[in-house]
């Protein structure tokens, strides 16, 4: 009995408790269903509730907002602050004694502002009959937010236009109608004043009839009316059509609204220029590039117990030819060699740091000085290592120096006693090395903007092209004068970037054949990260950006290989020499205007897979880089070194196509 | 009565394996790119899997820290160098795939994730360029959201939360401070000086705006905080000065400094509270201290030089010390017995081992 009565006692006590004391469940708050305006602020509630539906306070509840830049929350008074337009959600944690944790996650929309204005453009103010008319909108709100992707309520006036589901307005008949756009209630109208097709008949001419695969056609249309007088503002539209003569093959290419026409393959095209529903076409045959030529491997330096990374050849002090070449995720080894003779390449020193990636590496212009890159230095000091090259065979570090570069040195480059070197991946220093004993930083370049980051600068001219990743390349004065630019006040005077983000590396470019001027930018992907002992995925091409005009460059070519990506290349001579990494060195015929898609049109002119049976990776092309060298291609494989390649002679061209 | 003696006889024959437990820690290698995975059967160590990390493959991205969160159902990883912010990656204990990611601050280092709030606290180191004060990201590992960054000092690296989890402790190595952050308000509480002992704001300030780091003191070099489980003492890891200096909580003031070797870098207490375990960076080998006695009981050479990060099992018997080794020298994991005080198990890694983390003793 004396027992029994404990455990009555007990069984009462945790019946009395777990009847009484209920734990609270779930949190519930002011922010439930919250609306807010842009600018609006709120101060959120909120308590705990048991399974009776009793409110607990909670003394510790943290807040947060997943888009803090869009909708600030202050994570301990729950204050929040719209400050973009859109749907967001707040988390609410409450932290319970003992240290349970209750969250609930909060729907709050910001309210776009009152709509202030809808704005209709006409982008060509001359409207024919029988023509699509070129328009454009934009919401304004208060507060000055813009979209331009709503679905407007389109009506006219008349049915002298026609509006199609999509919002595409037609002119139909001549005279004046009145074009409407409704959104959230409030109208904007425009008057479109339709013409009569005035024109009659419309003349083509080429420059040419005939033309090989990636020359550009100049397509020249003029307008006229009954009388035979050419209408100057006719706005006339180009297409075209194909036929290949291989008929399992299709037609391709691109035409400019300036008449410019590229064929990706040989095939007839027509060509159509048209106003309204008056039109001319022309027929142009286009025939295969015919390029091709023999492109061999000459000789290799194997490099089979770890990855190789950059290199560099360059003429020794003596008047010999050398390289020397990196490596990746090793032991921070440097590699020398001796390319004389490029089929017969002799590895004749080397030099080890601390660091397991020395990336890059460069050589003066008088072959006197090394400079090579370091990451994953043991002491995280990283920066880079100059070192005396003048006897290649017995090369001597001079100087280490790691100010402001711990982060490490992924790129560098020599320019004019100069070094120019990446640091952590945000910025560049300019290192003056006038004394390579005593290295002094004088300059530095960055963007300035959160988030800044780069991967690559190379400099031609007084210009360094700094790689930007998805800030684009951007065009920086350091010493050729055009911004007042010096290496100790870098100033950037140009910028293009596109929409992958991937710019990784720049090449400067002024086409012999038409005098344009290029820069050539790559892309670096790896689509499913990297397998360093196996086959790998690569993507990203090449992006042909025309910055003849510097204030307005444009980007008008690329060279993609599918399946294949980019990684670091050379141009000389109108010809492109791009280490594709998994595909291999290629060789790609730049002459003449450059236009779409430069692998498609049969620019290639050879190719070799740089990947060999005797190598760290074995059987498995990574090509790296290429440099043309004294008539030899040489290049560097993540896998298995460096190599050597040489371009046959010419052939004698039997196409006998031509562009006048 | 003969089958119960044999039944007993292949019992103790088999005891090894019917008692012997397994502890399994997780340790990057931060020039490899890669997480290795490490199994330890109380006699011999074995890397049971490499698990690559990294966002853009050919860069060095350097995984640095490393954390298990407390019901050790994932993992978490920070990428030191991004694009050019380091990155948080969860990773599952089952598959050891990514299962979420989030971008924090310049060069993440070390975390933890608060058992009291659930919150990851991390610090950013920002090894790199001008010595400015920098912050402790704090994430929601659930949806792998940076909440905040709280401004801390110059290269904050170590990093520790308090038992009770409501207070994250950490060192900026670059100005010589001992910062307290309330995990649940996020605001800095206190900060200490450690080169001269002034004490900088009281109990109430929010300092946490305000750049009063800007001069670098570099005597300390402290590297590593950690809070003893059960007292309230914390011990910071002097590298610059060679000590491990003893703060009180309560008082908010050193109470003890205690010499060591070459460059005490990281440290971890036992979770019985008796034993401090801190690498000396520069000599290449861990100490093991008695804290009752505060007493350094052994120093043990390690396999490499550059000895970096210490994790400690849950029933405080083996240290598990990554060690970086030298350019292409593998990392490795040494395993320490901290009853007999022997070295009794090594295995290679990649390159530069670093960040290590205790994942759960298996039975």
């Amino acid at each position: 009995m004396k027992i029994i009565k404990p455990i009555i006692l007990l069984f009462i006590i945790t019946f009395s408790f777990e009847l009484y004391s209920q734990e609270s469940n779930r949190i519930v708050s002011t922010i439930q269903d919250l609306v807010l305006d842009v600018d609006e602020s709120f101060v959120a509630s909120s308590v705990t509730m048991d399974d009776n539906d009793n409110e607990v306070s909670c003394n510790n509840m943290i807040y947060y907002s997943r888009n803090r830049e869009a909708l600030n929350v202050d994570n301990e008074t729950g204050e929040i602050t719209a400050n973009l337009p859109g749907f967001y959600t707040v988390v609410a944690i409450c932290i319970q004694e003992g240290g349970n944790r209750l969250r609930k996650d909060f729907s709050v929309k910001v309210n776009y502002p009152p709509v202030n204005e809808i704005k209709i453009s006409l982008i060509n103010n001359v409207l024919y009959t029988d023509s699509y008319i070129p328009l454009t909108f934009e919401v304004i709100y208060e507060k000055g937010f813009i979209r331009n992707d709503v679905k407007f309520n389109l009506t006219s006036s008349n049915d002298l236009i026609s509006i199609d589901n999509l919002n595409n307005v037609k002119a139909i008949t001549s005279g004046k109608s009145t074009l409407t756009a409704e959104f959230e209630g409030i109208t904007s109208s425009i008057v479109l004043n339709i013409k009569k097709n005035p024109v009659s008949y419309i003349e083509l001419k080429s420059n040419s009839d005939e033309a090989r695969t990636g020359d550009v056609f100049q397509f020249k249309a003029v307008a006229y009316d009954k009388k035979n007088v050419v209408i100057g503002d006719a706005p006339i539209k180009f297409s075209f059509t194909g036929k290949s003569f291989d008929k399992s093959n299709t037609a391709s290419g691109l035409i400019e609204k300036d008449g410019r026409f590229v064929g990706d393959v040989a095939g007839q095209y027509i060509i159509t220029s048209n106003v309204g529903n008056i039109s001319a076409s022309k027929i142009v045959n286009v025939i295969d590039r015919n390029i091709k030529r023999k492109f061999k491997s000459i000789g290799v330096g194997t490099v089979n117990d770890k990855h190789t990374s950059d290199f560099w050849v360059f003429e020794g002090v003596d008047g010999r030819d050398y390289a020397v070449s990196g490596t990746w995720g090793a032991d921070g080894t440097t590699y020398f060699w001796d390319v004389t003779n490029p089929s017969n390449m002799i590895r004749i020193d080397s030099i080890q740091v601390d660091a397991r990636t020395v990336n890059d590496v460069k050589v003066s212009e008088d072959g006197k000085i090394c400079v090579i890159s370091r990451e994953g230095a043991s002491n995280r000091k990283n920066g880079i290592i100059i070192i005396d090259v003048t006897n290649p065979y017995d090369v001597s570090i001079i100087s280490e120096y790691t100010q402001n570069l711990t982060g490490g040195v992924h790129n560098v480059f020599i320019y004019e006693n100069h070094v120019y070197a990446l640091s952590n991946g945000e910025k560049y220093y300019v290192i003056n090395i006038d004394d390579p004993k005593n290295p002094k930083e004088i300059g530095k370049f960055e963007l300035g903007k959160p988030g800044q980051s780069i991967h690559d600068v190379w400099i031609e001219d007084g210009i360094a092209y700094s790689s930007n990743w998805r800030n684009g390349v951007y065009l920086v004065d350091v010493g050729n004068g055009i911004a007042n630019g010096s290496p100790s006040n870098p100033v950037a005077f140009a910028n293009y970037n596109y929409a992958s983000g991937a710019h990784h590396a720049t090449f400067p470019y002024k086409s012999k054949s038409t005098g344009k001027f290029y820069t050539v930018l790559g892309d670096e992907i790896f689509p499913n990260g990297i397998d360093v002992k196996g086959q790998n995925v690569t993507a990203g091409f090449l992006h042909f950006v025309d910055f003849t005009d510097l204030d307005n460059p444009v980007e008008v070519a690329r060279y993609e290989l599918p399946g294949d990506g980019s990684h670091n290349y050379w141009i000389e001579g109108d010809v492109l020499y791009v280490a594709m990494y998994t595909g291999g060195v290629r060789v790609v015929d730049l002459s003449g205007d450059l236009m779409g898609d430069l692998y498609k049109q049969g620019r290639e002119i050879g190719y070799i897979l740089s990947g060999s049976e005797n190598a760290y990776v074995p059987n498995s092309t990574m090509s790296w880089g290429a440099q043309l060298y004294k008539g030899h291609v040489f290049y560097s494989d993540w896998n298995s070194g460096i190599g050597s390649a040489k371009l046959e002679p010419i052939k004698p061209d039997k196409t006998k196509a031509s562009i006048n | 009565m003969k089958n119960i003696y044999l039944i007993i006889i292949l019992l103790l024959l088999n005891s090894k394996i019917i008692f012997s437990q397994d502890y399994y820690a997780y340790v990057a290698a931060e020039s490899e790119d890669e997480v290795s995975l490490i199994k330890f059967d109380g006699v011999d160590g074995v890397e049971l899997e490499k698990i690559p990390v990294g966002i853009w493959p050919a860069e060095n991205e350097g995984p640095h820290g490393l954390t298990v969160d407390p019901n050790g159902k994932f993992w978490y990883l920070t990428l030191a160098h991004g694009n050019p912010y380091g990155t948080l990656f969860k990773f599952s204990t089952t598959t050891n795939k990514v299962v979420g990611k989030t971008l924090l601050g310049l060069f993440p280092a070390s975390m933890q994730i608060s058992e009291t709030t659930g919150l990851l606290y991390c610090v950013n180191f920002n090894l790199h360029g001008d010595m400015k004060p920098s912050t402790v990201s704090v994430v929601d590992p659930e949806t792998m959201t940076e909440i905040k960054q709280i401004q801390t000092g110059s290269m904050p690296h170590g990093s520790r939360i308090s038992s009770d989890g409501l207070y994250h402790y950490s060192v900026a190595m670059m100005s010589d401070e001992l910062f307290e952050i309330d995990a649940v308000s996020l605001k800095v509480t206190r900060v200490l000086k450690l080169s001269d002992n002034i004490n900088l704001m009281n109990d109430k300030m929010d300092h946490s705006n305000m750049n009063h780091t800007k001069k670098t003191h570099t005597k300390v070099k402290p590297t590593w905080v950690i809070p003893h489980p059960s007292n309230n003492k914390l011990y910071v890891a002097a590298n610059g000065s060679n000590e491990i200096i003893e703060v009180d909580v309560d008082s908010w003031k050193i109470t003890e400094k205690f010499k060591t070797g070459k460059g005490p870098y990281n440290i971890e207490i036992s979770p019985n509270g008796k034993l401090l375990v801190v690498t000396y960076k520069n000599d290449g080998s861990t100490a093991i201290w008695d804290i009752a006695l505060k007493k350094e009981l052994k120093v043990i050479k390690n396999k490499r030089n550059v000895s970096h990060g210490v994790a400690i099992s849950s029933d405080s018997k083996y240290a598990f010390i990554s060690v970086e080794g030298v350019g292409g020298e593998p990392g490795t994991v040494d395993i320490i017995n901290l009853e007999t005080l022997k070295l009794i198990s090594s295995v290679n890694i990649g390159k530069q081992a670093g960040g290590i983390a205790f994942w759960k003793i298996s039975h």
